[in-house]
């Protein structure tokens, strides 16, 4: 009997202080980077590039929402300013099981690195690289359905049907960025499909992701159907830490096949492929100077390759100053991990020599 | 036997409290880590409920259900250490947030099986990280180190033999 007593006790103790952490909750939270830059022979600036509040509400166990709402360059006004108000992510989680979640709303595309996990303080150097800017055009966001989970052995996955491109958007030097819609009244005259299969053990991540969608929109002439004029991202990313030292790597490609088509009706030069990607390697100086501190002291350097001019529609000449070579050097000290103070040096290398240059950048980013 | 009673009494009691962590979710993490046949009954301590493994007349061990807070939510874990302190294992019991769920893999908890309140603890130093989980890892590691401290204080303090 003292057993049977003693058992419904435990039973109680365990439940009792968990029970109000699982009732309906509303959280906040939020990150930013303020950046200062100077380009050698140019003329230094400074933005704060982005803040973001996190807005989150739990309704119960397996019901949560989470949104992001980003404010870019500090302020907007009226008429021509360069700010932007935008909600980055806004969507409703349902967890079926441990093993098996439903999504829907607003999500990140979950290609490459970047487009999920871009709070500042995760990477190195100040801005973000251009891979993840030209290549995949971070942070990707548009409506859709969708579902994640992972089943064992360090595997997961999550998939989204969502909402196409619009090809009038697309550049020669950004690629498929402007095509994005981003939430705002999306059409669904295109489709899209985005997939991510990852990979994890203690220090090392592998990911291969891809999304694949229709970019016409209602302009018959470049494409009809739910994926015409095609665009294929595919992406391999990985990221190893073990001590002091940490790596990471990204390989993008994008393929446009109805490229000429596009330049026919919209009169630009955007590429039938850009391609890309990264390896970078640091190491942790405090390992040395101050093997008891909890903070980090990084030293980087990121090797990048980003062309989106790879392979032109017939008749259409490369632009190959855009075929870019960019070494970034620097330093990010890290006090916690959801804070970084960041320094770094970048050098720009084209194909053609022409729009290549330097920068000095500094930088602060944090998370909460 | 014994686990199989304290399974129906828990899930007597679950209904009563819905929104909580299952019992039974308890109850299957720690016949996983002490073996079938372990028999629990809750010390009350100034640190909190801790769970007392037993089986026949043999100490097996202790553990302790915690929260602790990840990006926006809480992660409730589960730290089993043997009679003398060495950690047995570490349970994900439930997590609530959308990215960072790495930290329940086998791979990932294995890291803390044999440590004791003597050894590091910490995030780099020798736990590492899992990319894209950095919260996450990072809390769950505080939670564990707490654990630790807290069955050591009651160790000390005699409540814990």
């Amino acid at each position: 009997m003292p057993r049977l007593l003693s058992t419904l006790l435990l039973a109680f103790l365990i439940a009792a202080p968990l029970q109000g952490q699982t009732q309906s909750s509303t959280t906040v939270g939020g990150y930013g980077e303020i950046i200062f830059a100077r380009p050698n022979g140019g003329t230094a600036s400074a933005d704060v590039a982005r803040v973001v509040v996190y807005l989150a509400h739990t309704f119960d166990e397996r019901l949560a929402f989470r949104s992001e709402l980003e404010v870019e360059h500090a302020r907007i006004e009226a008429e021509g300013s360069a700010g932007e108000v935008a909600f980055e992510q806004a969507y409703l989680d349902y967890r079926l099981s441990d093993r098996f979640t439903l999504r829907s709303g607003l999500v990140l595309v979950p290609v490459g690195i970047i487009n999920e996990t871009h709070e500042p303080p995760t990477f190195n150097g100040v801005g973000r690289p251009a891979a993840d800017h030209d290549l995949i055009p971070a942070t990707w966001r548009e409506i859709g359905i969708g579902a994640l989970g992972n089943f064992g052995g360090g595997w997961s996955w999550r998939a989204y049907v969502m909402n196409g491109l619009k090809a009038e958007g697309f550049s020669a030097a950004e690629g498929i960025r402007a095509g994005r819609q981003e939430g705002q009244e999306a059409s669904f005259a295109g489709v899209g499909v985005t997939g991510r299969l990852e990979w994890a053990r203690p220090g090392l991540k592998i990911g291969l992701s891809g999304f694949h969608g229709g970019s016409a929109d209602t302009n018959s002439a470049v494409g009809t159907g739910a994926f015409g004029a095609p665009v294929t991202v595919l992406a391999a990313d990985a990221r190893w830490e073990s001590g002091p030292w940490t790596a990471r790597a990204l390989l993008v490609n994008v393929a446009v096949p109805d490229a000429g088509k596009i330049n026919a009706a919209f009169g630009g030069t955007v590429a039938e492929r850009s391609r890309g990607g990264y390896v970078e390697g640091a190491y942790d100086l405090l390992h040395l100077l101050a093997p008891a501190s909890t903070a980090r002291l990084d030293a980087f350097t990121r090797v990048e390759k980003v062309n989106t001019q790879a392979r032109m529609p017939t008749a259409t000449a490369a632009d190959e100053s855009l075929d870019r070579t960019i070494v970034t050097s620097g330093l990010t000290f890290r006090p916690l991990s959801t804070v970084a103070f960041k320094a770094d040096y970048q050098v720009l290398r084209t194909a053609s020599g022409v729009g290549e240059g330097e920068t000095f950048d500094l930088g602060i980013g944090f998370s909460f | 036997m014994r686990s199989a009673i304290l399974l129906l009494l828990l899930s007597v009691v679950a209904p009563l409290r819905a929104q909580t962590v299952a019992p039974a979710k308890v109850t299957a993490s720690v016949v996983r880590v002490f073996g079938p046949g372990v028999r629990v009954d809750t010390l009350v301590t100034s640190r909190g409920p801790i769970l007392r493994a037993v089986r026949g007349d043999t100490l097996l061990g202790f553990a302790t259900v915690r929260e602790v807070r990840g990006k926006d939510q809480p992660i409730t874990i589960l730290v089993a250490v043997d009679r003398s302190g060495r950690i047995l294992d570490v349970d994900i019991l439930i997590y609530r947030e959308s990215y960072g769920g790495e930290v329940a893999y086998e791979s990932w908890r294995r890291q803390f099986r044999g440590r004791t309140v003597a050894d590091s603890i910490r995030i780099g130093r020798p736990i590492r990280n899992i990319s894209g989980a950095t919260i996450s890892t990072h809390a769950v590691t505080l939670g564990v180190r707490a654990a630790l401290d807290d069955l050591a204080t009651l160790r000390r303090a005699g409540t814990l033999p």
